[in-house]
C-alpha cells in the first residue's frame, strides 16, 4: 500500500480510467463473479513473491475464459487503463507487482487442462495451471514437462510463459522458450492471436520467442501447448563434500572439461550449510561446501559418466563423496538443497536473495569479491547457486530490527549484481527483471539496445497498457533500491522454496 | 532447373531468381554493415544479406534489388570460452571453420547445414537445421545473445554471454528465422556441447508404411535416447541416378548407402554416447525396429551417410518444401508421398521423424508441383507451416512461398515497420 510511484510508469490521464463506470462495465462484461472489489479481498493482489513492492490495486478480474480476458483487455484499451496479468502471484520480481491506476486479471480461473496427447508428445493447458499438474497428468504414461522451477507445485504456466522460467535441471533441458510449441494469446488491443514458435516450424521471427520472458509486457496468454519429454532410464546423484569453495569448482570444471552435461549441478557455502543442517536435517558431512551432481539418460551411458563423475569429486579434493543408493536418499539430498533458502531463518532473523548470473569461470573470482564484500559491510552473506550455468543466489543476512541493516543488504544485493555484470555476466538467470531490478537494465544494456527492445513492445502494444513500468526502467520518482526479503506466504506455508 | 554448384549452393539463373542486384557491398567491420544500412535506408535502396550465398533461391521473388550486402569480411571467431562452453563468432563465419576451430578443444557448434558454404548468419536468420536438431534442437535453441545492425545504422545487443540469462527481450529470438527482414546479424554468442564421444547410426529400412510407423512409435516410447531419428522415402539412388549424375558437386549419395535403400522407406537412427555405452543404444534400436532390414553405419561412413542425406534433396531437381507434421501423422504424411508418387518424376520426403518437421522434393511439372503444395495447405489438421524453399520461378509466381502466417502476419508487419520503417531489408521476399 505503499510506494505507488514504482512500478507505474502510468500517466495520471490514464489513472482517471478506473471509475464507477469501468468497474460496472466490467461486471457487465465478465458477470458479478468475476470482479473483486473488496478493500479485503484485494489485499491479496496487492504484491507477487517480492513482497516488499506492493501496491493495493483499486479493482481484479478473475475471468473464466479467453473472451473474458479478451473483454477484459478490450475494455481496458478503449478507456487508456493499463492492466497486469497474474498467474499464481509466486514470481521474485515484482512482474505481477499491480499498475497503479490498473487493472489486475487474475487467470486463475482459467485452470483446465485442454488437451493430453501422448502420441504427438504435447500438452495443451489454459494458463492457470500448474507446471507440476501437467508432469502429474503424464507420468502415468511415462512423460514429464522439463521445466522444474522449484516453485513447481504452486507456480502457473502463464507465469512460465511469462518469465521463461527454468529450474535446476535447465542446464541439460532448457528453459520454458525451448518447450512451448504454441500458445493463443490476447494481445493489448483484446486481439486473440494463435501463435507457433519456431520449435514448431513457424516460419518468420520467431514471435513466439521474444514473447516468452517478455514479463507480460507484450500479451497475456490464454492456452499454452507444451512438448513434453520421456522419463529418463536412469537418475544418479552424488554429493561431494569439499573444505573450500574452490575444490568443488574445481570439480565442476573438471566434469565439464570431461564432456559430461550433468542434469544439475549445485553447490551450498559453509554459511547455508549451517543453516540447511539445522532446519532440514539432511545429514550432510561437515564441510566448507557441498557440491551436488546429478547425471540422467540411459543407464549404460549414466552408469559411466557417474563413474567419472566420481573420481573427479575425489580427485578435486572431496573429504566424502555420498551417492544416493536410493530414491529416497536422492530425495534427502535435493531436501537440504532445496530447503536453502527457507532455512537461513535458522541463522538470521532477515535475509535477502539476490538472482545474478556469470560466466561459470568467473564464479571464484566473483564469489572471491563477495567474501570481501561480506568483510567490509559486516553481513553474512550464504551463497547457494546453480554452478553448472553460474547462476549465484547469494544470501544476505540481515536484521531489520538493527537501524540501516535493510537498506544496507539491499545495497550489497546491488553490489554483488555489478560484479555479475562486471565479470560479463547478466541481472537476472531466473528470477526475471520485473519491477525490482528495472533501474539496473542500463548496467547491463545500452540506450540502443533498450530503445529497439522497446519499439518491439510498441509493436504489440502501442498504448503502453500491457504490464508498464516492469523491465524497462523508468524515471526513478524516489529514493527506492530494490529491498530486502521477506519470506512470502506460500514459502511460510511451505509450498514452495527459492531456489 | 538448379542443380547445386561445387560450393554446395545453387547454380540456377543468376542473381535471386535471375534479378540481378545493381551492386554487392563486402563490409570489412561491423560498424560498416551498420553504417551501409544507414545509407541505404536514406536511399531507400532495397537490401539483401548474403553469407555464403548458399540460400539466395529462398523467398519470393524480388521485383528488383539494389545493394546485396555480404558478410563474407565478417569472418572471426571472436572467442571460444572453453570452459564455459560458449563461443562468440561473426556472422560471416562458415559453419565448418567454426567447428574446425571448436574442435580442438572437444566442443562444437551442433548446427548442421546441406551446404559447406553456410554461414552463421545464414543459420540464425533461416533457422536452417538438421537432423541432429532432434537432440540439439535448432540454431534459435542454442543462441544466447545477438549483435545486430540495424536500418538506422545503430549497432544493437539483446541477450549475452551466459548460458542462463532472462535480462531484457531476447531479441536472437525475433531475428531467428527472419530471413534478413529485421536487421543484418553481425555477431552471435551460442552455447556448445561437448563433442560426442562416440556414435553410430542405425539405417533401418521398412517395405511399408505402416511397418515403419510401428518402429518409430516403438522407438520414441522406449527410454533409448537418440541423436537423430531421421525418415527417408522415396527413390533410392538407383532410381534417382539420371538425376544424380547431373550432379556437379561432391560425390554420388549412393556410395554410402546399403541394400536398405531398395525399400520404399528407412529411419537413419543415430545414436550419441560414451564409448562403452554405445552398443547398447543400437542393440535396443535393433529389437525395437521390428521387421525392418536393419544395417549399422560407423566412422567414416557414418559421416559419409548423413552427409548424402542432407544434401541429397538438394543435389536432385525439383521443387522442395519444407513443411512440419503432427509427429503420430507420418502415416499420413508417407501415404501422401505414395499417392503423388504416380504422376511424378521423382518424390522425396527426408526429416525428422519424431519432431514432425521435414523436407518434401518433387520433381513434376509446374501444375503438379502447386498441386503438391496447396494438397499439404488444405490438410491444416495434419501439416502445418508449409513453405517452398525451392522452386522455378514459374512455380514461385503463382503461389506465396510462405504460405498463410496466420495471425503472426500482422504481428510480423508490426515489428518489420518498428525495426525496418523504410521497409528496404529483403524487400518483397521475406516472410515480413
Amino acid at each position: 500500500m505503499t510506494s505507488p510511484e514504482r512500478g507505474g510508469g502510468t500517466s495520471p490521464e490514464r489513472s482517471r480510467g478506473i471509475d464507477a463506470s469501468f468497474v460496472s462495465e466490467l461486471r457487465r462484461l465478465c458477470g458479478d463473479d468475476a470482479v473483486v472489489t473488496e478493500p479485503l479481498e484485494l489485499l491479496t493482489y496487492e504484491c507477487d513473491g517480492l513482497p516488499h513492492l506492493r501496491h493495493t490495486p483499486p479493482v481484479v478480474v478473475l475471468p473464466s475464459s479467453a473472451e473474458g480476458v479478451q473483454a477484459a483487455v478490450r475494455l481496458c484499451h478503449r478507456r487508456d487503463v493499463p492492466f497486469v496479468a497474474r498467474g499464481h502471484g509466486s514470481g521474485l520480481s515484482g512482474g505481477a507487482l499491480p499498475i497503479p491506476g490498473g487493472l489486475v486479471i487474475g487467470l486463475a480461473r482459467l485452470n483446465r487442462v485442454l488437451d493430453v496427447d501422448i502420441p504427438n508428445r504435447r500438452v495443451t493447458v489454459e494458463p492457470g495451471v500448474t507446471n507440476l499438474e501437467i508432469t502429474r497428468r503424464v507420468a502415468p504414461h511415462g512423460f514429464y514437462y522439463a521445466p522444474d522451477p522449484s516453485s513447481q507445485q504452486v507456480c502457473s504456466i502463464g507465469g512460465n510463459v511469462a518469465e521463461n522460467s527454468g529450474g535446476a535441471h535447465c542446464l541439460k533441458y532448457g528453459f520454458t522458450v525451448h518447450h512451448v510449441l504454441g500458445v493463443e494469446a490476447v494481445l493489448s488491443n483484446g486481439d486473440l492471436v494463435q501463435l507457433d514458435s519456431a520449435i514448431a516450424d513457424a516460419p518468420g521471427p520467431d514471435l513466439l520467442g521474444v514473447l516468452i520472458g517478455s514479463e507480460g509486457t507484450l500479451a497475456i496468454v490464454t492456452k499454452v501447448t507444451v512438448k513434453i519429454l520421456r522419463k529418463p532410464e536412469a537418475v544418479q546423484t552424488l554429493l561431494a563434500a569439499y573444505d573450500n569453495i574452490p575444490a568443488a569448482g574445481t570439480a565442476v570444471s573438471e566434469i565439464i572439461a570431461a564432456g559430461i552435461i550433468p542434469a544439475a549441478v549445485e553447490i551450498m557455502d559453509g554459511v547455508s550449510l549451517v543453516a540447511i543442517e539445522a532446519a532440514v536435517h539432511p545429514h550432510f558431512p561437515p564441510a566448507e561446501a557441498i557440491l551436488i551432481v546429478e547425471l540422467d539418460g540411459p543407464v549404460a551411458e549414466v552408469r559411466e559418466q557417474f563413474a567419472e563423475v566420481e573420481k573427479i569429486c575425489h580427485r578435486a579434493g572431496a573429504t566424502t563423496v555420498e551417492v544416493a543408493q536410493s530414491e529416497e536418499h536422492r530425495a534427502r539430498i535435493w531436501k537440504g538443497r532445496k530447503g536453502a533458502f527457507a532455512s537461513m531463518g535458522r541463522v538470521t532473523p532477515n535475509y535477502y536473495v539476490q538472482d545474478g548470473v556469470v560466466p561459470r569461470t568467473k564464479l571464484p573470482e566473483v564469489l572471491d569479491r563477495i567474501r570481501q564484500l561480506e568483510a567490509r559491510c559486516g553481513l553474512r552473506i550464504g551463497n547457494v547457486f546453480h554452478a553448472g550455468d553460474g547462476n549465484l543466489h547469494p544470501l544476505i543476512c540481515y536484521d531489520e530490527k538493527i537501524p540501516g541493516q535493510s537498506d544496507l543488504a539491499a545495497q550489497v544485493g546491488g553490489e554483488i549484481l555489478q560484479y555479475c555484470i562486471d565479470a560479463g555476466g547478466s541481472l537476472t538467470g531466473e528470477h526475471g527483471i520485473g519491477a525490482d531490478k528495472a533501474e539496473y537494465m542500463p548496467k547491463m544494456f545500452t540506450d540502443d539496445d533498450l530503445d529497439v527492445m522497446l519499439a518491439v513492445r510498441r509493436a504489440f502494444d502501442p498504448k503502453g497498457l500491457c504490464n508498464p513500468g516492469k523491465v524497462f526502467p523508468t524515471p526513478r520518482l524516489c529514493g527506492e533500491v530494490p529491498g530486502p526479503y521477506h519470506a512470502h506466504p506460500i514459502e511460510k506455508a511451505g509450498l514452495g522454496e527459492r531456489f | 532447373m538448379p542443380v547445386e554448384d561445387r560450393r554446395g549452393g545453387l547454380s540456377g539463373p543468376p542473381g535471386i531468381d535471375g534479378v540481378v542486384p545493381r551492386e554487392t557491398i563486402e563490409p570489412p567491420s561491423a560498424d560498416a554493415v551498420a553504417a551501409a544500412l544507414a545509407s541505404a535506408s536514406k536511399q531507400r535502396a532495397s537490401v539483401v544479406i548474403r553469407g555464403g550465398g548458399t540460400k539466395m533461391g529462398w523467398g519470393r521473388t524480388p521485383a528488383s534489388v539494389d545493394l546485396v550486402l555480404s558478410t563474407k569480411r565478417l569472418n572471426a571467431l571472436v572467442a571460444h570460452e572453453h570452459a564455459d562452453l560458449t563461443a562468440t563468432v561473426q556472422a560471416g563465419a562458415r559453419l565448418d571453420d567454426v567447428n574446425r576451430a571448436l574442435g580442438r578443444h572437444g566442443q562444437w557448434l551442433p548446427i548442421e547445414s546441406a551446404f559447406d558454404e553456410a554461414t552463421i548468419g545464414g543459420a540464425i536468420a533461416t533457422n536452417d537445421s538438421g537432423p541432429l536438431r532432434h537432440r540439439y534442437g535448432t540454431p534459435r535453441d542454442l543462441l544466447i545473445g545477438i549483435r545486430v545492425a540495424l536500418t538506422d545504422g545503430r549497432l544493437i545487443k539483446a541477450g549475452g554471454n551466459v548460458v542462463k540469462n532472462v535480462a531484457g527481450y531476447d531479441l536472437g529470438k525475433l531475428i531467428s528465422g527472419s530471413h534478413g527482414s529485421l536487421a543484418a546479424i553481425v555477431s552471435a554468442t551460442f552455447k556448445l556441447s561437448p563433442q560426442p564421444g562416440a556414435s553410430s547410426t542405425l539405417v533401418a529400412s521398412f517395405d511399408g508404411a505402416d511397418a515403419l510407423t510401428a518402429a518409430l512409435a516403438a522407438i520414441t516410447s522406449s527410454q533409448l535416447e537418440a541423436a537423430a531419428i531421421d525418415v527417408h522415402a522415396g527413390p533410392g539412388p538407383a532410381e534417382a541416378g539420371p538425376h544424380v549424375s547431373h550432379v556437379a558437386g561432391g560425390p554420388p549419395a549412393h556410395e554410402y548407402v546399403g541394400a536398405g535403400f531398395s525399400r520404399p522407406s528407412r529411419l537413419l537412427l543415430k545414436f550419441e554416447s560414451t564409448p562403452g555405452a554405445l552398443q547398447a543404444h543400437v542393440r535396443q534400436a535393433r529389437a525395437l525396429a521390428a521387421g525392418a532390414m536393419c544395417e549399422e553405419v560407423a566412422g567414416q561412413s557414418e559421416t559419409d551417410l548423413w552427409r548424402a542425406h542432407m544434401r541429397r534433396p538438394w543435389q536432385s531437381p525439383g521443387m522442395i518444401v519444407k513443411f512440419a507434421w503432427m509427429p503420430a501423422s507420418l502415416g499420413a504424411v508417407l501415404a501422401l508421398v505414395e499417392d503423388v508418387r504416380a504422376s511424378v518424376t521423382g518424390i522425396e520426403l527426408s526429416g525428422r521423424a519424431a519432431i514432425g518437421s521435414g523436407l518434401l522434393r518433387v520433381d513434376a511439372d509446374p501444375r503438379v508441383q502447386r498441386n503438391v503444395v496447396e494438397r499439404l495447405r488444405s490438410r491444416t489438421d495434419v501439416f502445418r507451416h508449409v513453405v517452398v524453399l525451392r522452386a522455378d520461378t514459374a512455380v514461385k509466381q503463382q503461389l506465396d512461398v510462405w504460405g498463410p502466417l496466420g495471425d503472426a502476419g500482422a504481428l510480423g508487419a508490426s515489428v518489420k515497420h518498428a525495426l525496418d520503417p523504410q521497409g528496404i531489408l529483403n524487400a518483397g521476399r521475406g516472410p515480413v
